[in-house]
């Protein structure tokens, strides 16, 4: 290599290095108080709530909502649902999607700066991180201090609360996946399965690294919602914004003085916006993607505003129209559109699972033989029977099949009362005889119909094949 | 190249999660893992260890796809550096 290439290389790969390994600002963002600080914390606080406090509920002496993996049933409530029942959480996927797009259009990013697990989570850590290492100014002075036994001390009481706050959160987390209590009960006597402790300190390392370590970073980099939601936004939807007309020529200034006759605008350019900003952004450089609307920069500038005694609303909730100075249409084509498909979904899931069947039934036909002759002359066809009693009770159920004018059930006795445990899956094998001058065609459609007999709206009918001679 | 370090991870390992997590979702809703272990004739293990076992080769699949697209991302002009250097 020669020495100028070798050179060149070297300082092209140390550009590349530098831009690889550029450090991370750290972010403190300041303490904020106001209306939409209080609705977060509401939303924490609910949130939490119920993430923590649901699984130790109780219903008919199990737990309430469990998504029992082990067992393969979800139990929320009185319902319980079955793998089969894919198809309602397919529906409450879609719906969930549907919410999204209908709250984006209508007000911009409220799932991400009140609801979403990485705002709430954070949220806490954050809150615990002020209550240990002090507020902003305090924070940033310790970070750049040396490392002292009462700098390690700070941080090692932070991290140890952070640690057994994720831990409880991952075990919470695995508590609606197997039972909470005997989770608990192992967990004391630790005697907890591989599986469970590894699904708990990995949840538990997850919350710990998201909330404590990568904070804004989840949203910048690894949410995909951030980066398609310009798609769902119009003129029309509510965002948080900084009125550039009345803020700027920003400047500070000394207070009660005119600062119209100086040339400046309402914005004192304190940068508090920024300093409470999660994400570090500047919201008076306009809409940006890392902004997760969280509306503390409004909270805080309202404060501005008011010791300055201007009007509050220079960063505030508006839509480009209003401050274009154009009409403003929140009910639009597009949110009703979104609105109407919302109740549709919702009310087919509701109405769907009300009328949801307990039983299923599938049928395997026997792949060995086609057919077979029986010593009377009757051709025979083998099946196995899938039956599931999906219900919280016992029942006794009666089998028959239709569809061609002989067809009968060779094990009669057996078909007529199968009795089926709750919750519990039966097979049962099925051997169904027809006389051969009925059968006109290779290929033949049959029905399969179990009825509960305690419950005649306890029925599933099914249809398979049943095969014979070429006549 | 302008991008950070952090975001290049999170770029494989975090897509490649999401898929991984849709995949032994969508996998084991059919798929009863004492069937599959009948089937296969393993010492039995408990269905969350499947699941777990599950999950973490859907991961590793989706993280090589994932791996492999940022290595395909690399500029040719940044390739042809490479073999450049090594020509000489």
């Amino acid at each position: 290599m020669t020495t100028k290439s070798k050179q060149s290389h070297q300082t092209h790969s140390q550009d590349i290095q530098d831009v690889l390994y550029a450090k991370r600002e750290k972010i403190y963002p300041r303490e904020v108080h106001g209306v939409f600080a209080n609705l977060r914390v509401l939303g924490v606080i609910t949130l939490l709530g119920l993430y923590y406090i649901v699984p130790w509920l109780t219903w008919d002496g199990r737990q309430a909502v469990l998504f029992d993996l082990p067992e393969r049933k979800f139990y929320i409530l009185n319902l319980v649902f079955w793998p089969q029942d894919f198809f309602y959480l397919a529906l409450l996927l879609v719906i969930a999607a549907l919410s999204l797009f209908f709250f984006t259009a209508l007000a911009g990013r409220l799932w991400c700066g009140y609801a979403c697990p990485q705002t709430v989570w954070t949220e806490v850590f954050l809150w615990i991180e002020r209550k240990v290492e002090g507020d902003r100014p305090k924070q940033m002075k310790l970070d750049k201090a040396p490392w002292r036994w009462h700098k390690f001390r700070i941080k090692a009481t932070k991290h140890a609360i952070w640690i057994v706050f994720s831990v409880y959160t991952g075990f919470t987390f695995v508590g609606f996946f197997t039972p909470i209590r005997e989770l608990a009960m192992q967990f004391y006597t630790w005697e907890l399965s591989p599986w469970e402790s590894f699904w708990i300190f990995f949840y538990g390392f997850a919350t710990y690294g998201n909330a404590g370590w990568m904070r804004e970073q989840v949203c910048i980099y690894m949410c995909p919602y951030a980066r398609f939601q310009s798609a769902m936004f119009d003129n029309n939807t509510l965002i948080i914004s900084y009125d550039e007309k009345r803020g700027d020529p920003k400047g500070s200034r000394k207070k009660n003085t005119d600062h119209r006759a100086q040339g400046l605008g309402d914005c004192i350019d304190c940068t508090m916006c920024v300093q409470v900003c999660p994400t570090g952004i500047d919201i008076r450089e306009g809409l940006q993607y890392q902004c997760i609307g969280c509306a503390a920069c409004i909270d805080v500038c309202d404060d501005v505003m008011d010791k300055m005694n201007y009007p509050k609303g220079l960063i505030r909730y508006t839509t480009q129209n209003a401050l274009m100075g154009q009409a403003v249409r929140v009910i639009r084509p597009r949110v009703i559109l979104y609105a109407i498909l919302l109740c549709g979904l919702f009310a087919s899931l509701v109405y769907s699972i009300s009328q949801r069947i307990p039983l299923e039934l599938d049928i395997i036909r026997d792949r060995r033989a086609l057919y077979q002759e029986n010593d009377q002359g009757l051709i025979e066809n083998v099946y196995t029977l899938k039956i599931i009693n999906m219900d919280q009770q016992d029942h006794n159920y009666q089998l028959s099949v239709s569809g061609l004018p002989s067809l009968s059930i060779v094990n009669q006795a057996q078909s007529q009362n199968i009795h089926i445990k709750a919750g519990s899956v039966l097979s049962l094998p099925l051997r169904l005889s027809v006389d051969p001058i009925d059968i006109k065609k290779p290929s033949n459609t049959i029905y399969f119909k179990v009825m509960a007999k305690d419950n005649p709206a306890l029925v599933q009918q099914e249809d398979n094949r049943f095969l014979g001679p070429r006549n | 190249m302008a991008i950070p370090k952090i975001q290049r991870v999170i770029s494989i390992f975090w897509p490649s999660f999401l898929t991984a997590s849709a995949a032994t979702i969508v996998f084991f809703t059919v798929f009863d893992p004492h069937d599959l272990m009948a089937l296969l004739d393993v010492p039995p293990i408990s269905r969350l260890g499947v699941y777990t076992i599950g999950f973490f080769c859907f991961w590793a699949l989706t993280a090589i796809s994932c791996i492999m697209t940022c290595y395909f991302q690399r500029p040719c002009s940044e390739v042809n550096t490479t073999c450049h250097d090594y020509q000489i």
